[in-house]
């Protein structure tokens, strides 16, 4: 007999489980259309990207959401979670992994990236941050510490990235464009203003 | 289903050596093909009905070459799979729902900001959310994180139980890596894997 494949066995799984009633197919269609195209305030990068910014631009909100980052990331998400802000200064450069898994801010930032999950990614970036930042073309000046936070818990991190030079005067809308899923994981900075 | 052994598993892969460059992609669909999307669909009706622990502790239970060998969203849905079938939804029977514990906010502890600790060296059979290469590390408490039920037992049981205090705790890149590592790791250990050093 040979081993059938996944999406065979996806679909058999999946058969089974509405025929006896533990899952309704609505939801599964429902879910998969809500997380491949988010919007509004589904979990997305989007919705990350616009938290980074109004800490940017509104200093007493940066101020609540380093103090209390449950309570202020609760008015946003759905579900909350416990979760850590962590703001990069001109000392400290941070960047969040998984090594057990693949924990990740999901209830803000949605699903995290293939790399993310990777074997590579997991096991190298505790060992040596500086390398693995270099392959994403991130460069972190050699008196900058950087900390590496394993999420081993159900704890969750979001990182806030020092805001970038030359964007004095810029609104929320325009600061949120510099800012990537990868600058709020750590592995590249925030795109440049002008 | 007969638990295996996961403790020291495969999984436990933080700091290991022999992974290449990271696979970087700039932009990437959410799923690589359809049935990913619909085993993660799955996944969150199914772990309605199971503690989050459980789940991790059955893909942890895959076997190693397998593992290694799988995609992401396969590992899933054999771990899926299994706990469809330890519920025998399948046969027509269901599970109660689980709740997630509420949050709560943290309360001091047995440790509180600054304190050395040391990482226990507890090997028990199970699941154990204490990485490996932190094991016997002494790292200084920076905060308590959250309180949370302790994994292992969610793990075992597939119902969250009693709550005890998470606290982050920062190591030296060198203790753990040796003097060519000039970087500092934190994680969220249980205060049951911390003593005193």
């Amino acid at each position: 007999m040979t081993e059938s494949s996944p999406l065979e066995r996806a679909a058999r799984l999946e058969r089974g489980l509405v025929e006896h009633g533990s899952v309704r197919a609505t939801e599964i269609d429902a879910a998969i259309a809500r997380a491949e195209d988010p919007g509004g305030d589904q979990p997305s990068t989007a919705l990350g990207a616009r938290v980074v910014a109004r800490a940017w631009a509104d200093p007493d909100y940066r101020a609540r959401l380093l103090a209390d980052p449950v309570g202020t990331l609760g008015e946003l998400v759905a579900q909350p979670v416990p979760i850590a802000v962590l703001a990069d200064t001109p000392s400290v450069h941070h960047v969040i992994v998984c090594t057990l898994c693949s924990c990740y801010p999901t209830a803000l930032l949605g699903n995290p990236p293939a790399w993310y999950k990777s074997f590579e990614y997991r096991s190298r970036v505790v060992r040596e941050p500086r390398a693995v930042l270099a392959e994403f073309g991130t460069v972190v000046d050699p008196g900058v510490e950087i900390r590496v936070h394993d999420s081993t818990a159900e704890q969750r991190y979001l990182v806030l990235p020092q805001r970038p030079a030359g964007t004095d005067g810029w609104t929320e809308d325009q600061l949120a464009t510099l800012v990537t899923r990868d600058a709020m994981i750590g592995t590249r900075y925030p795109r440049a203003g002008e | 289903m007969r638990d295996t052994l996961s403790v020291d598993g495969v999984h436990d892969m933080g700091g290991m050596h022999g992974f290449g460059p990271v696979p970087v992609t700039d932009d990437e669909a959410v799923f690589h093909a359809p049935w990913e999307g619909r085993v993660w669909a799955m996944a969150g009706v199914l772990l309605r009905r199971t503690t989050i622990d459980r789940f991790r502790y059955l893909i942890e239970q895959m076997p190693p070459v397998q593992y290694l060998t799988s995609s992401y969203y396969e590992r899933w849905l054999w771990a899926l799979e299994r706990l469809a079938a330890e519920h025998g939804m399948l046969e027509g029977r269901g599970a109660d729902p689980v709740t997630r514990p509420a949050l709560v906010p943290p309360t001091p502890g047995r440790f509180a900001p600054g304190d050395q600790v040391r990482v226990a060296n507890r090997v028990v059979p199970g699941h154990c959310r204490v990485p490996r290469y932190l094991r016997r590390q002494v790292g200084r408490v920076e905060r308590v994180a959250c309180v949370w039920p302790r994994p292992e037992e969610s793990a075992a049981t597939g119902r969250y139980g009693p709550l005890e205090s998470v606290y982050t705790v920062v190591f030296s890149g060198r203790d753990l890596f040796g003097p060519s590592a000039d970087h500092t790791v934190s994680a969220d250990l249980g205060e049951s894997d911390l003593e005193a050093p």
